[in-house]
C-alpha cells in the first residue's frame, strides 16, 4: 500500500512539473498578430454577393410577413390524427381506470364497515393501491394530449377553448380535489374514523364523476354541438356542454368504466394468484378476481341498453350521423364488436362455470352447462352474422345476391336484438347456478320460489323470441319500437329473479364450503383474457365515436381540412387499437409491479445477509 | 422447461389483440375521403346535370347511405326507383320538380306513409349540397322513370334569395317515394345500401365486387309499399 502511494505520488508531482514547464515556455513567447490581407484587397465573387442578396431579400420577406396562425402542423412519421388518437386513447383508459377502482373500492370498504370483515377492507385497500400510479398515467397522458392539441390542431383548439371556456378552471379545480380525495383516501386508510375515511371515499368518487361529465361536454359537443350557431359562433356554453348525446355518454362512460375497471382489477388479481406462492395468497387473490370479476360482468350485462340509448340520441340529433353509424362506414364495425362481445360473454360464463369447482355439491349443477355453451355459443353466431356476406363474384351469382338465401335473415337487427337478449339472460342464469352452488334453500316455499324463477325466465325469454321474430312481419317503424319491451323484459327478469334468489337463500343450508384458491389455474388466463378483451373493446368503441363525425372535427359547423381528414379502413383503426391496447398493458403491468413492491421485505446488503445467516447458523 | 408466468401473460396479450386485428382485417376495407366538391356551370344539359347529380347523390349527398333504387322488401327509407313518374302526383299542386326540391330543403313538410322522419335539410350541414348541386339530384331523379325537365336554370323558392316560405306553407312536400321497380331500370346493388336504424341495423355490406342486379321480391305484408 505504502509504495503504491509513493509511486502515485511520483506521478503526480511529475506532471505536475511538466504543465508548469509547458506553461512558462508558452508565456515566454512573444504575442505575433497572424496575417490578415488588406481589406480593400478582398475579392468578392458574383455569386458570393448573389447569396448575400438572396439573404437579405428573404430576411426583408420574412419581416414583412404578417402573424398568421397555422391551422395545422404535421406530426413526423405517424401523422398527427394518428398521435392524437394513441394519447387520447391511452389517457382514456388509465381514466376510466382512475374513475371506475374508487367506485367498487368504495362499495367493497363500506360492506366491510357493515359486516366487520376484514378481508372486504384489505380487498379494498388492495384495489387502491393500483390507484396512486394510474392517476399519475392519466395525467401524464392528458398533459400529452392537451399539449398535442395545442402544436397539431391549433386553430381546432383554439375554437374548443372560445366555446368551453368556462369550464376549464372548474375542471382544473376539480383535478386539485381529486387529487387531494385520492391521495388521502389511499394514504390515510386506517388512520381515520372508518366513517370519515368512507367520506373521503365518497368526495373522491362525486369529484371524479364532476371531471368526467366536464370532459364528456367537449367530446360529445363535436359529434353533436349545439349552443352555436351554423358557423360556430357560441351562443350558449351551458347549451353545449348538455348537447344530445352528453347524458348518454355520461351513462355508458360510468357503466363501462366501472366494468373495464372491474375487468382490470380482476387482471391484476390474477396476475398475483399465479405468482402465489402461499395456500393463503393464492386464496385471497382467486376472491379478489372473483369480485372484480363479478364488478365487470354486472355492469357488462346492462351496458349494451346504456348504448342503445346513446344510438337512439344519435339518431335523434341526426339520422345521417345514425346512419353513418350503423348502415354505412362504420356498419363492419359492429361485426367486430359482435366478435369481441360474444368472446365476452363465452369467457365469463366460462369463469363462472370453472368457480363451481370452488364447491362441493356443485357437481348437479355442471350438467346444465353443456346446453348453457349451446345457447351462448348460438346467440353469438347469430350476433355475429352480416347481412352480406363477402364474397366473390361467382360466390355472388350462386347465391342470387350479396346476402346469403337464408342466413341474411339472421343478420337484420330483430335477430340479432333477439341474440343479444338470449345471451344477457344465459349468463344470468349462469351467474344463478353458480350463485346456488354449495346451498340448499330452507324456506318453506323453496320449490314455489324454484319455479316462480323458471317462469320469470321463460316468460322473459318468450316475449324476447316472439317480438324477435314478429319484427320481420310489421313494418320498420314499429319494428324499431320492439326493442323496448325486449330490452325491459330482460331487465325485469334479473332483478325480479335476483329478489327472490335473496330471499329464497337466505338462512340457506351450506353443502359446501367455497373453496377459494382451489380453481384451475386456466381460470386466471381467462380473466386476463376477458380484461384484455375489454380494454380492445373500449379502443374500439373510442375509435366509432370519435370517426363517426369522419371529416368534420365539429360535426357540420368546424370541418376538418388537414390531410388526415379521410376516415380510415377499418383495418387500419383495428392496428391502431390493438397497438395502444399493448401500450396500456405494458404499462398497467409496470402499475401492478409497483403495487406488489409494497409487500415485499426491506433490501438488506449482502454483507448483512451473510451475517445474519452466519448468526442463524451459529444460533 | 417452464415457461414463466408473466411471458405466458404477455403471450395472452400479444396472442388476444393480434386475433382481434386479425378480424378487423376480414371485413371489407373501405377508405371514406371528404366529399369533393363538383364543378358545374350554367350551361350544362340536363343529361350531364344527371350524372352529376348521380355523383352527388353516391358521394357529398349521402343520398344512398338511407334510400335504395330498385330495392322491395321492409325498407326504413323510401325507395326511390320510379320517382320520376311518380312525383308530379304525389303531392296536389306541386310539379314533380318542387316536390322533389321541397323533400330536400323541408324534408318534414310531408312523410311518405308508412316511413318515418329522418332525412336531413339537403342544403344545411353536414351535407350541405349547393343550390345547383340540388338542381343536379333532381335532374338524376326524373331520369328515374321520367324526363328530365329541369335546368340550371330553373328557379326554386328555396333556393337563395327565394320566397320558400310561401310554398312551405301552401303545401306539404315528402323524401321520395315507396318501392316499384321501374322495368328497364337497372340499378346496382352496391351503389344502393340499405338504411338501418338502431333497431333494424345491418351492415354496409357493399363487397368491392359487381354484383348482379337484385331481384324484385313482393313486399312483405305490412310493409306500406
Amino acid at each position: 500500500m505504502i509504495k503504491k502511494g509513493i509511486a502515485a505520488g511520483i506521478v503526480a508531482l511529475l506532471g505536475l512539473a511538466a504543465i508548469v514547464a509547458i506553461s512558462t515556455l508558452l508565456l515566454r513567447r512573444e504575442y505575433q498578430a497572424p496575417y490578415r490581407a488588406p481589406a480593400g484587397e478582398t475579392v468578392e465573387t458574383p455569386r458570393d454577393q448573389e447569396i448575400a442578396d438572396q439573404r437579405a431579400a428573404q430576411e426583408a420577406t420574412e419581416k414583412a410577413k404578417p402573424y398568421q396562425e397555422a391551422e395545422y402542423r404535421p406530426f413526423p412519421k405517424i401523422g398527427s390524427r394518428v398521435a392524437i388518437w394513441i394519447a387520447a386513447q391511452l389517457h382514456l383508459l388509465f381514466a376510466a381506470f382512475v374513475l371506475a377502482v374508487p367506485i367498487f373500492a368504495l362499495i367493497i370498504e363500506y360492506i366491510g364497515y357493515r359486516t366487520k370483515d376484514a378481508r372486504y377492507d384489505r380487498l379494498a385497500y388492495e384495489f387502491t393501491k393500483l390507484l396512486s400510479v394510474s392517476f399519475s398515467l392519466t395525467a401524464t397522458f392528458g398533459a400529452m394530449l392537451t399539449f398535442g392539441l395545442i402544436i397539431l390542431y391549433p386553430k381546432f383548439t383554439n375554437y374548443l377553448v372560445s366555446v368551453f371556456s368556462p369550464t376549464f378552471l372548474p375542471y382544473v379545480g376539480l383535478f386539485f380535489l381529486e387529487a387531494f380525495f385520492l391521495y388521502t383516501y389511499y394514504y390515510g386508510w386506517h388512520k381515520f374514523s372508518p366513517r370519515v375515511h368512507l367520506l373521503l371515499g365518497l368526495g373522491l368518487n362525486l369529484v371524479g364523476t364532476g371531471i368526467m361529465l366536464i370532459a364528456n361536454a367537449w367530446v360529445t359537443f363535436m359529434t353533436s354541438p349545439r349552443g352555436v350557431s351554423d358557423t360556430g359562433a357560441v351562443i350558449s356554453t351551458w347549451e353545449a356542454v348538455r348537447n344530445f348525446t352528453w347524458m348518454p355518454i355520461n351513462i355508458h362512460r360510468i357503466i363501462a368504466n366501472v366494468a373495464f375497471g372491474g375487468s382490470v382489477a380482476a387482471a391484476y388479481a390474477a396476475f398475483k394468484f399465479l405468482g402465489a406462492k402461499t395456500d393463503e395468497d393464492r386464496a385471497h387473490y382467486d376472491w379478489m378476481g372473483y369480485i372484480g370479476n363479478f364488478v365487470a360482468i354486472s355492469a357488462f350485462l346492462p351496458l349494451p341498453f346504456a348504448g342503445y340509448w346513446l344510438a337512439k340520441e344519435i339518431y335523434a340529433y341526426s339520422q345521417t350521423l345514425g346512419l353513418t353509424m350503423m348502415g354505412g362506414a362504420f356498419s363492419w364495425l359492429f361485426i367486430i364488436q359482435a366478435v369481441l362481445i360474444g368472446n365476452l360473454f363465452l369467457a365469463a360464463n366460462y369463469y363462472l362455470w370453472l368457480g363451481m369447482g370452488r364447491f362441493s355439491g356443485a357437481e348437479h349443477f355442471q350438467k346444465y352447462i353443456k346446453y348453457l355453451l349451446i345457447l351462448v355459443a348460438l346467440c353469438f353466431a347469430v350476433w355475429a352474422t352480416p347481412r352480406s356476406i363477402i364474397s366473390t363474384v361467382s360466390e355472388v351469382r350462386a347465391m342470387g345476391g350479396s346476402a346469403h338465401p337464408a342466413l341474411q335473415f339472421l343478420g337484420v337487427m330483430s335477430a340479432k336484438n333477439t341474440a343479444v337478449n338470449i345471451l344477457i339472460l344465459t349468463t344470468f342464469l349462469s351467474f344463478l347456478l353458480y350463485r346456488r352452488s354449495g346451498k340448499t334453500a330452507t324456506v318453506k316455499w323453496a320449490k314455489a320460489g324454484d319455479r316462480a324463477q323458471l317462469a320469470i325466465f321463460l316468460v322473459a325469454a318468450s316475449i324476447v323470441l316472439f317480438l324477435g321474430i314478429y319484427g320481420y312481419f310489421v313494418e320498420a317503424s314499429v319494428r324499431i319500437g320492439f326493442s323496448v319491451p325486449q330490452v325491459l323484459s330482460v331487465l325485469l327478469a334479473m332483478v325480479s329473479v335476483t329478489v327472490i334468489d335473496v330471499f329464497l337463500f337466505r338462512n340457506a343450508k351450506t353443502t359446501g364450503e367455497a373453496r377459494w384458491g382451489q380453481i384451475a389455474p386456466v381460470s386466471q388466463y381467462v380473466l386476463i383474457f376477458i380484461a384484455v378483451t375489454f380494454t380492445w373493446l373500449m379502443g374500439l368503441m373510442g375509435y366509432v365515436r370519435s370517426g363517426l363525425r369522419q371529416h368534420w372535427h365539429v360535426y357540420g359547423v368546424i370541418r376538418d381540412t388537414s390531410v388526415d381528414a379521410f376516415t380510415p379502413t377499418l383495418g387500419f383503426a383495428t392496428k391502431i387499437v390493438s397497438v395502444t391496447v399493448l401500450f396500456f398493458f405494458l404499462l398497467i403491468s409496470f402499475v401492478f409491479w409497483l403495487a406488489s413492491l409494497a409487500g415485499k421485505k426491506d433490501w438488506v446488503p449482502q454483507s448483512k445477509q451473510n451475517e445474519s445467516k452466519d448468526l442463524g447458523a451459529a444460533a | 422447461m417452464k415457461v414463466p408466468v408473466s411471458l405466458r401473460i404477455a403471450a395472452l396479450a400479444i396472442a388476444t389483440t393480434g386475433f382481434y386485428t386479425y378480424v378487423g382485417q376480414l371485413v371489407p376495407q373501405k377508405e371514406v375521403q371528404p366529399p369533393v366538391e363538383v364543378v358545374m356551370s350554367k350551361d350544362m344539359k340536363p343529361e350531364e346535370m344527371a350524372k352529376v347529380g348521380r355523383e352527388v347523390m353516391d358521394s357529398k349527398g349521402l343520398c344512398f347511405t338511407c334510400h335504395t333504387v330498385g330495392k322491395s322488401g321492409a325498407l326504413r327509407f323510401p325507395d326511390l326507383a320510379g320517382i320520376g313518374s311518380r312525383a308530379g302526383s304525389r303531392v296536389p299542386g306541386l310539379s314533380d320538380v318542387e316536390y322533389m326540391a321541397q323533400s330536400m330543403y323541408e324534408p318534414n313538410k310531408f312523410i311518405v306513409p308508412g316511413f318515418n322522419p329522418g332525412m336531413p335539410v339537403i342544403n344545411k350541414p353536414p351535407i350541405g349540397l349547393t343550390d345547383d348541386e340540388i338542381l343536379a339530384v333532381i335532374a338524376y331523379l326524373q331520369t328515374l322513370g321520367g324526363t328530365t325537365t329541369v335546368t340550371m336554370q330553373t328557379k326554386l323558392p328555396w333556393q337563395a334569395g327565394g320566397t320558400g316560405a310561401e310554398v312551405a306553407t301552401g303545401a306539404p312536400t315528402e323524401a321520395g317515394g315507396p318501392a316499384d321497380a321501374v322495368p328497364g331500370f337497372k340499378e346496382e346493388e352496391g351503389a344502393a345500401a340499405e338504411a338501418a336504424g338502431p333497431s333494424d341495423a345491418e351492415p354496409d355490406s357493399r363487397p368491392e365486387t359487381s354484383q348482379p342486379p337484385p331481384t324484385p321480391q313482393p313486399p312483405p305484408p305490412g310493409s306500406g309499399q
